[in-house]
C-alpha cells in the first residue's frame, strides 16, 4: 500500500510499529514562545502532535498555526479541525492553505458548542454563532475528495491534489453504545485512515466496543489509537466520569487515586498501565497521549511505557 | 407608616369556608386594616390581568384563598392558582412593586373571621412596602 | 407555532423613558398559543408596564389592542385611530407582525415587548420546544420524523457527536435529549438502523434563512 501523504506517523503505522501521538494546547494569545517551549520538551518523543482547534469553544491560536510552529521546530503536528467556527469555504481554503505550509495529518472532529467557553473563570464567547455548515463526517469526505480526488466539496477541481493523512475521532462508549461502531464504520467509509479515542479509563468497556471494530474489519481499514489522559487526582477522574459525555472511569481506579499518598504520582504509574492494557489489545495500533496543561509530565511517562524512543521509519 | 392602613383584595375560594357559613362579598375592616371579599368559585378563576390590573388600580396587596393540596374539587385548581401567584409574585418585583404585594394560603373551614384573619396577615406582609404608588394614578 | 418570550421589562422601561402614550398590541395566533402576546399576556404585561414607568418617575398611559393576527392588513387597519393618538407602539406579537404595524403606523415608533425565537410545539402544558428550523431542504423522511436541524445543537446530519449523556440527553443541555439518540432508538425499533449507516452530504442552506431574505412567489396566486 502507498503512503498517502507520508508523515511519520503515517510511516510508523504502515509499518507495524505501535504509534504514538501527544497533545500540545496553543496558548491564548500570540505567544510562539509557549508552543515552542511545549516543543522542546516533546521533541523525538511522538510520532505526532495534535495542535487543539479552540478546544472547549475558548479561543487559541489557531491550530493550523500552531501546527506551523511545531513544523518548523521539526515535530510533525497534527493539525485539528473542528465544525464549530468554519463552514466548508474556509475549511477547504484553510485546508489548502495547511497544505502549502507542509501540514499533512488533519484530524476532522465536531467541537465543542460554542456554549462551552463560558465556564468555570472564562467569559467565552457563548453569544457567537456556531456554524455548523458540515458535521464531521461530511468534513472527512470533503478531505478525502481534496487528497484522492483533487476536487473541492462543491465540484470544481483543486490546482493539485494536497496529501493529507486524515484521522478522526471515537467516543466508543456513550449512547446508544451499539450505534458507536456503526458510526465509526461511516468514519472509515468517509476516509478516516486514523483514529484517537476519546480518554479510556475503563479498558473492559473499550475492549467490548473495540471487538465489535474488529469483527466489522474496520481495524484492517484504520489505525485507532486510544486516547489516554493523565489523571492527577481522584477529583479530576470524578469530575470527567460525571461531566464528560463517554468517559467512564471505574470505581476501583477513583478509589486507587483517592487512596494515593501522592496522587500525582499514582497518575503516572495508571497511565503507564492503561497504555500497556490497551496495547495488548487486538486492533490497537498506538496511543494518544493527553497531559492538560501539564505537557511536561509526558516525556517520564513515554519512557517508562517503553515507548521510547520512536521508531526510525 | 403608622397611618397606613393597607387596603387588601382577599379573592377566596368558596370552598374554603366551613360548612354552614355564608359567603360574604364586600369591604370589612379589620384591626389596622381593610379588606374587600370577593368570593371565587374555584382559586383557579384568578389570572394574572386580573390581579395585575388590581394592583394597578390602588390595592395595597392581594390575598388568595386556595383549598389544601388534594383537595380542590376541580382537582388541579389551587395548584394553578398557586402557579400564577408565584408568577405574579415575580412580576411584582421586576417592576419596582414587591412581591409581598400579593400572596396566597392554602385553609379549608373557614369562617367570615378567619378570611378577615387571613387579610391582616397580608396587611402585615406589606406594612413595610407603604401604600401602592399606584394609588391616585 | 412560531413562539416567542417576552423580553425583560427592564427592557421595556428603557426603550419606554421619553415616551407618554404607549399602545401595547397582541396577537391572537402564534404568540397567544405560546402564552407571550395574546390576549391574557397583553392584559398582564401593560398594568405591568404601567406600574414599572410609574416606579421609574416615568409615568405613561397605556392602551391596549389584541388582533386576530397581527401579520394581516385588514387586522392591522382596525386600530388605526388607537395607533395614530400614540406616541410608542409596543408589539408582543412575532417579528413578522410587528413589522407590518411598523409599516402600517411608519410614524410612530415601533418596540418588541417579545424576543421571537422558535417555530417550536407546547409538549406539556407550560412547556414549549424547538421542532423546525425552516432549513428549505426537509429531511424528516431519512431521519424517521426527527429534525436534526432544529434539535441537535450541531445541526449533524451524521450524529450523534460525542456529546450524548450516559443518560442519553444532551451534553450541551441536560433537559435536551440528544435527537441522534432518538433517531437511531426508532431506527432500530424499525429495524431500520442499517440506512443510518450511509454518509449523508454536507447540507444545501442555500434555501434556508442563510441563503438570504426570501420571496416565495406563485403567480397562479397572483391577483
Amino acid at each position: 500500500m502507498s503512503l498517502k501523504a507520508g508523515t511519520k506517523l503515517e510511516k510508523v503505522l504502515a509499518a507495524g510499529e505501535f504509534a504514538l501521538t501527544a497533545e500540545v494546547g496553543p496558548p491564548r494569545g500570540p505567544d510562539a514562545e509557549v508552543v515552542l517551549k511545549k516543543a522542546e520538551i516533546l521533541k523525538g518523543l511522538a510520532d505526532g502532535y495534535n495542535v487543539t482547534d479552540n478546544q472547549t469553544a475558548v479561543v487559541r491560536m489557531s491550530s493550523i498555526a500552531g501546527s506551523k510552529l511545531l513544523l518548523d521546530a521539526g515535530l510533525e503536528p497534527v493539525a485539528q479541525m473542528t465544525c464549530r467556527d468554519r463552514n466548508r469555504i474556509a475549511m477547504q481554503s484553510d485546508l489548502l492553505g495547511a497544505a502549502a505550509l507542509g501540514l499533512k495529518n488533519i484530524l476532522a472532529i465536531s467541537g465543542d458548542h460554542q456554549s462551552a467557553g463560558g465556564s468555570g473563570k472564562l467569559k467565552g464567547h457563548p453569544g457567537a454563532k456556531g456554524v455548523f455548515d458540515v458535521d464531521s463526517i461530511q468534513l472527512l469526505s470533503i478531505l478525502k475528495g481534496m487528497r484522492d480526488e483533487g476536487v473541492q466539496a462543491g465540484g470544481d477541481s483543486l490546482s493539485s491534489k494536497p496529501a493529507f493523512f486524515i484521522g478522526a475521532a471515537w467516543t466508543p462508549l456513550g449512547p446508544p453504545i451499539e450505534f458507536r461502531v456503526l458510526r465509526l464504520a461511516k468514519k472509515v467509509a468517509a476516509g478516516a485512515d486514523f483514529i484517537q479515542t476519546q480518554a479510556v479509563y475503563d479498558v473492559k468497556a473499550f475492549a467490548e466496543q473495540l471487538a465489535k471494530a474488529v469483527d466489522m474489519g474496520l481495524t484492517k481499514k484504520t489505525a485507532i489509537l486510544p486516547g489516554i489522559i493523565v489523571p492527577r487526582s481522584a477529583g479530576m477522574l470524578r469530575y470527567m466520569h460525571n461531566n464528560v459525555p463517554g468517559v467512564t472511569v471505574p470505581d476501583q481506579l477513583i478509589a486507587r487515586m483517592t487512596d494515593a499518598a501522592d496522587p500525582a504520582a499514582e497518575g503516572l504509574k495508571v497511565t503507564v498501565e492503561l497504555i500497556e492494557q490497551v496495547r495488548e489489545l487486538t486492533g490497537v495500533k498506538g496511543v494518544h497521549l493527553q497531559a492538560i496543561e501539564a505537557e511536561e509530565l509526558l516525556p517520564d511517562i513515554i519512557k517508562q511505557a517503553g515507548l521510547s524512543p520512536r521508531p526510525e521509519v | 407608616m403608622d397611618s397606613f392602613q393597607p387596603e387588601i383584595t382577599l379573592l377566596y375560594c368558596r370552598q374554603c369556608l366551613a360548612q354552614g357559613v355564608k359567603p360574604v362579598e364586600g369591604r370589612r375592616a379589620g384591626e389596622g386594616f381593610s379588606a374587600r371579599l370577593v368570593m371565587l368559585p374555584c382559586s383557579s378563576k384568578v389570572q394574572l390581568p386580573h390581579l395585575m390590573r388590581l394592583i394597578e388600580a390602588g390595592s395595597d396587596a392581594l390575598q388568595i384563598a386556595a383549598c389544601p393540596e388534594k383537595a380542590c374539587q376541580h382537582l388541579v385548581g389551587s395548584n394553578r392558582a398557586e402557579n400564577r401567584v408565584a408568577y405574579g409574585q415575580d412580576l411584582l418585583a421586576q417592576v419596582g412593586m414587591g412581591a409581598e404585594r400579593l400572596g396566597l394560603e392554602r385553609e379549608a373551614g373557614l369562617s367570615l373571621d378567619d378570611l378577615l384573619r387571613m387579610a391582616g396577615r397580608r396587611a402585615e406582609a406589606v406594612r413595610a412596602l407603604g401604600p401602592n404608588p399606584m394609588k391616585g394614578v | 407555532m412560531i413562539t416567542a418570550e417576552w423580553k425583560p421589562i427592564e427592557e421595556m422601561v428603557g426603550y419606554l423613558r421619553g415616551h407618554k402614550k404607549v399602545l401595547l398590541v397582541g396577537c391572537a395566533t402564534c404568540v397567544a398559543e405560546c402564552a407571550a402576546g395574546g390576549e391574557r399576556e397583553v392584559e398582564t404585561l401593560a398594568p405591568l408596564l404601567a406600574m414599572a414607568m410609574q416606579n421609574d418617575g416615568n409615568p405613561i398611559e397605556i392602551t391596549t389592542a389584541t388582533l386576530e393576527r397581527q401579520c394581516e392588513p385588514e387586522f392591522v387597519a382596525t386600530i388605526a385611530d388607537r395607533a395614530a393618538a400614540a406616541d410608542a407602539i409596543v408589539s408582543i406579537s412575532c417579528g413578522i407582525g410587528m413589522q407590518l404595524m411598523a409599516d402600517t403606523h411608519a410614524d410612530t415608533p415601533l418596540y418588541p415587548g417579545v424576543n421571537t425565537t422558535s417555530l417550536s410545539i407546547r409538549e406539556e402544558p407550560g412547556l414549549w420546544t424547538s421542532r423546525c428550523a425552516a432549513c428549505g431542504d426537509c429531511v424528516l423522511g431519512v431521519t424517521f420524523g426527527l429534525c436534526p436541524v432544529a434539535r441537535c445543537a450541531k445541526s449533524l446530519m451524521n450524529g450523534p457527536c460525542g456529546g450524548t449523556r450516559e443518560n442519553g440527553m444532551c451534553e450541551i443541555n441536560e433537559d435536551t435529549p440528544c435527537i441522534w439518540r432518538l433517531i437511531v432508538e426508532r431506527a432500530t425499533a424499525r429495524g431500520q438502523v442499517e440506512s443510518l449507516v450511509e454518509v449523508k452530504p454536507p447540507k444545501d442552506w442555500s434555501n434556508s434563512p442563510a441563503g438570504g431574505p426570501k420571496r416565495m412567489l406563485r403567480e397562479d396566486l397572483r391577483s
